[in-house]
């Protein structure tokens, strides 16, 4: 057996055979009616009843299928205004060996194998396998049956598939034991290259408002290509449910005719474009049943199949997403109700439930707000500082009311409220900042009108209303929302929670966990319009 | 019928006569009513002989063969065009650095009374001013391509709106034409460079305004189909079926080529399912019924290869060419046969120089021979 170099019957051909694309041009067809007369031409009504015809008599007998046309009209007339468009239909096979190929997608190559000799050849051995850097995968072999022969100008064609998944360098090794003329048993080797890269790669983010877990997901392509996300799907882990959330359809879609033909597709831009998505989850047991695991959580993981050219699928499955770790907590101070508004300097009263969850007796308690003094604080108990809560027994709750007063506008976080356990001397850390709340000036309107509109930059519809609160204080006093200019700023594309176009009247539900950490939750409703 | 002569002036109350002195009135019974010899430039142009339209311009200017204003800007369209064709790009845009504003009055027939006594309005042929904006994508100005076009989009509209108010039906037929050749140009120019979504927000206006039309849902399915979005070319192709089997809506195909439409596409589901022995199915029915069909017979030829058969993929395509080959030569179809040749030859310097010599004796001006990659 002999591996000479170069003296070879047989030479492997290779040409990937990823799906084809359509050719696209921009054409240079023309009207000879726009080629031949002025643009004002049929102004003229005797222009206008004679020169069609004399284009259409000028024409022979060209459309008409089925008889060749010896010339090259096409190239040159546009037989449809739409033909400009340079899709004709035609499918180009893919171009190069090398082309980008991503995790996820499946490897398709044409191999054939000539015998570019005067000679037959015998007994061809073929094998095709992939070598990466940690393994040998093999695609074909026919040596248990091997071709019997390949004659002088012959050829031996196969194609073989591989799902790709590892990343970096990638061989195509084909190898060829053969018969030469001469009785010789030679060995043909030939090695072709290509690279692995990653298509995607999903940023997510936990947020936990009471009961509701939020997910959000943002995708990243990296390829040189538009991906068309086919299927985004979140897999919620054993006791966990989810829903997707989205924007609402705006109206200059809703009121188009062509909506049920013709849906815009979700494609992210090649080279670095995004797409948020947006998840509840529900613990699917719920109340006292709830089972808190000490340690992490998890709460599922996604699958992914995108689509190239010509519906050129891939697919990834992303590694498993994490919650926030449940600590066991001995007692839990929840809200129940609280005003959506109030007036600065009028006091108002909030309804908490204090609930034990261990399995004995505990308290009683004493509650207040602490951190700062009075001046600092935009929020503060009206009028005896201290509560004194009764014992509550094991796994019990017990109902009471925080009397308080604003001295500050604008959205207020409500904190520092502190339980104390007086029998067993226990200080409970600052419970979790709770719900802030809208203020006004006394005798002001309520002028709450505000569009919000899905996380990418979408215009506002016409009838926004321009600032929010023309005056006073927001969120950590440092932004300000000035709505006046038609689309969203940058500012909302990164906040996912906000997915609905309010019109008069509609409750909206603001969460700014991503930007605006000192708030969790804020209400509000939209009033009526002059 | 008499005619007064005056001193070697002719003075004529002959109606028959002024009317030949103004050479757009009334007489559009030849091409060569319009603009002097105006039927060679068409045939030339047919036939792709664009060098030669070139030398038609240079004889005519030399010897100052044209006589009316109109007729200038004509010839000037037609060599620009033909410049571009043979990709002559820069000196397609110095021709067109010699004009003046489009809408300046030495374009108007007004400003001409001599020539054009009862006339008014632009001589501007509509193609010009498309071409003018097309030149500077062609010499890597993109940007500037694309503002002109949008321009003239909005020049267009501005007319239309114009001739509408006016109820001049044959006007707003034309103008309503060329907003949707504009249209269809525009998104040309992002399709090529891959802006999926603002070609498919150009084109929904299109179907907006002309929801039957089976060329533009089919092409907007292709366009889909591209980008991915299989189910929604789905649909489109369905509601082409429909509209064939509804009765055919305008003039735009006959029955044959609707019916080979619906077929094409037909194909395109299969093949994007992987089953390309139902496409191949499909377009052997298209070929059946139109032998001229070149898209069927090049995209037929291409599920042979996906079928492992590239020996037969080969000969679908070189029989194209020896059978029909004013309609089956194209760039595209050349570059998958050379693909094909690089597959199966080890040696396919020699049968794509063959291919490129029958080329080179056989193929217009204007085709670009460097899709042979010799």
């Amino acid at each position: 057996m002999s591996a000479t170099a170069g003296s070879h019957s047989l030479a492997f051909r290779v040409m990937r055979l990823c799906r084809p694309s359509f050719h696209v041009e921009n054409p240079l067809q023309l009207d000879p009616l726009d080629l031949l007369t002025g643009e004002d031409i049929f102004d003229d009504p005797s222009a206008a009843s004679h020169l069609p015809r004399l284009f259409s008599r000028s024409k022979a007998s060209t459309n008409k299928s089925g008889e060749a046309d010896l010339t090259y009209r096409n190239r040159f007339e546009l037989q449809n205004p739409t033909d400009a468009m340079g899709i004709p239909g035609f499918l180009v096979l893919p171009q190069s060996f090398g082309r980008a190929i991503y995790l996820g997608e499946t490897f398709c190559s044409y191999i054939s194998i000539n015998n570019s000799s005067n000679f037959e050849v015998k007994d061809v051995m073929i094998k095709a396998e992939i070598q990466t850097e940690r393994q040998r995968i093999l695609l074909l072999d026919t040596s248990k049956s091997p071709v019997e022969s390949i004659r002088s100008g012959g050829r031996y064609d196969f194609i073989v598939e591989h799902d790709v998944k590892e990343l970096g360098a990638h061989t195509l090794v084909c190898t060829a034991l053969y018969n030469d003329n001469d009785g010789e048993r030679k060995y043909l080797p030939q090695f072709f290259k290509f690279i692995v890269a990653n298509p995607l790669s999903v940023r997510t983010k936990v947020r936990t408002v009471k009961d509701n877990t939020f997910l959000e997901a943002c995708i990243e392509n990296h390829t040189k290509s538009n991906l068309y996300m086919d299927q985004v799907d979140f897999e919620p882990a054993q006791n966990w449910s989810t829903t997707i959330l989205k924007a609402d359809e705006h109206y200059s879609e809703i009121n188009c005719q062509t909506r049920e033909i013709f849906k815009p597709p979700i494609l992210i831009r090649s080279g670095g474009g995004i797409y948020n998505y947006l998840y509840q989850l529900r613990m699917s047991s719920h109340g006292s049943e709830q089972v808190k695991v000490e340690g992490s959580n998890i709460l599922g993981k996604f699958q992914i199949t995108w689509r190239a050219n010509l519906g050129e699928p891939g697919r990834l499955q992303t590694q498993h997403i994490l919650g926030s770790p449940i600590s066991h907590k001995e007692i839990e101070l929840q809200l129940v109700e609280v005003p959506s508004k109030t007036i600065s300097g009028m006091p108002f009263l909030i309804h908490l439930k204090l609930i034990n969850q261990t399995d004995k007796e505990m308290g009683p308690f004493e509650v207040w707000m602490s951190g700062g003094n009075s001046h600092e604080k935009s929020i503060t108990v009206n009028g005896l500082q201290k509560l004194v809560l009764p014992k509550v027994e094991a796994s019990g709750s017990t109902d009471f009311n925080l009397n308080l007063i604003a001295t500050r506008l604008g959205v207020q976080k409500i904190t520092g409220i502190t339980v104390f356990d007086v029998r067993d001397k226990k200080t409970y850390d600052p419970l979790p900042d709770l719900e802030g709340l809208w203020g006004y000036y006394p005798g002001d309107p309520l002028e709450n009108r505000f569009l919000l509109v899905a996380g990418r930059n979408a215009p506002c519809s016409d009838n926004a209303s321009s600032t929010l609160f023309a005056s006073g204080s927001f969120i950590d006093h440092k932004i300000r929302w000035d709505l006046t200019c038609r689309t969203i700023p940058a500012l909302w594309q990164f906040t996912a929670f906000i997915s609905y176009v309010v019109n008069l009247g509609h409750r909206v539900v603001l969460d700014f966990g991503l930007h605006f950490p000192t708030v969790r939750r804020a209400q509000s409703s939209c009033s009526g319009n002059t | 019928m008499d005619v007064e002569q005056n001193d070697g002036q002719t003075l004529t109350s002959d109606l028959q006569a002024l009317s030949v002195s103004d050479p757009l009135s009334n007489q559009f019974s030849s091409l060569n009513d319009l603009c002097y010899e105006a039927s060679s430039l068409q045939e030339l142009a047919s036939r792709g002989s664009w060098r030669s339209i070139l030398d038609k311009v240079v004889r005519a200017r030399k010897l100052s063969l044209l006589q009316k204003p109109h007729e200038h800007l004509i010839y000037l369209c037609y060599n620009v065009l033909a410049l571009t064709k043979l990709r002559k790009y820069g000196e397609a845009s110095e021709e067109l650095d010699s004009l003046e504003d489009f809408d300046s009055a030495r374009y108007k027939y007004e400003t001409h009374p001599e020539h054009y006594p009862n006339r008014s309005g632009s001589m501007v042929p509509f193609a010009l001013r498309w071409i003018h904006a097309e030149i500077p994508q062609r010499l890597g100005k993109r940007q500037e391509t694309l503002d002109r076009l949008y321009s003239l989009l909005d020049f267009v509209r501005t007319k239309l709106k114009e001739k509408e108010s006016k109820n001049m039906n044959f006007c707003v037929d034309r103008w309503k034409k060329r907003e949707a050749f504009l249209i269809s140009s525009i998104s040309s120019h992002h399709l090529s460079h891959k802006e999926f979504s603002v070609c498919l927000a150009l084109l929904r206006q299109l179907l907006n305004s002309d929801p039957s039309n089976p060329i533009l849902l089919s092409k907007l399915g292709y366009i889909q189909m591209q980008l991915g979005d299989l189910e929604g070319s789905k649909a489109l192709f369905n509601r082409v079926e429909t509209l064939m089997t509804e009765g055919n809506p305008g003039a735009l195909l006959d029955e044959v080529q609707f019916k080979n439409l619906v077929n094409r596409n037909k194909a395109l589901i299969y093949l994007v399912g992987k089953d390309y022995v139902s496409a191949v199915r499909e377009y052997e029915e298209c070929i059946e019924r139109d032998p001229t069909d070149v898209v069927a017979i090049n995209n037929k030829a291409l599920c042979l290869m996906y079928l492992r058969d590239l020996s037969d993929s080969i000969k679908v395509l070189e029989n194209a060419l020896e059978r029909i080959p004013t309609v089956a030569l194209n760039e595209t179809i050349v570059v998958n046969l050379c693909s094909m040749y690089e597959l199966a030859y080890v040696n396919h310097s020699d049968i794509k120089r063959t291919l490129s010599n029958w080329i080179a004796r056989v193929a217009p001006d204007d085709f670009d021979s460097s899709c042979t990659r010799i």
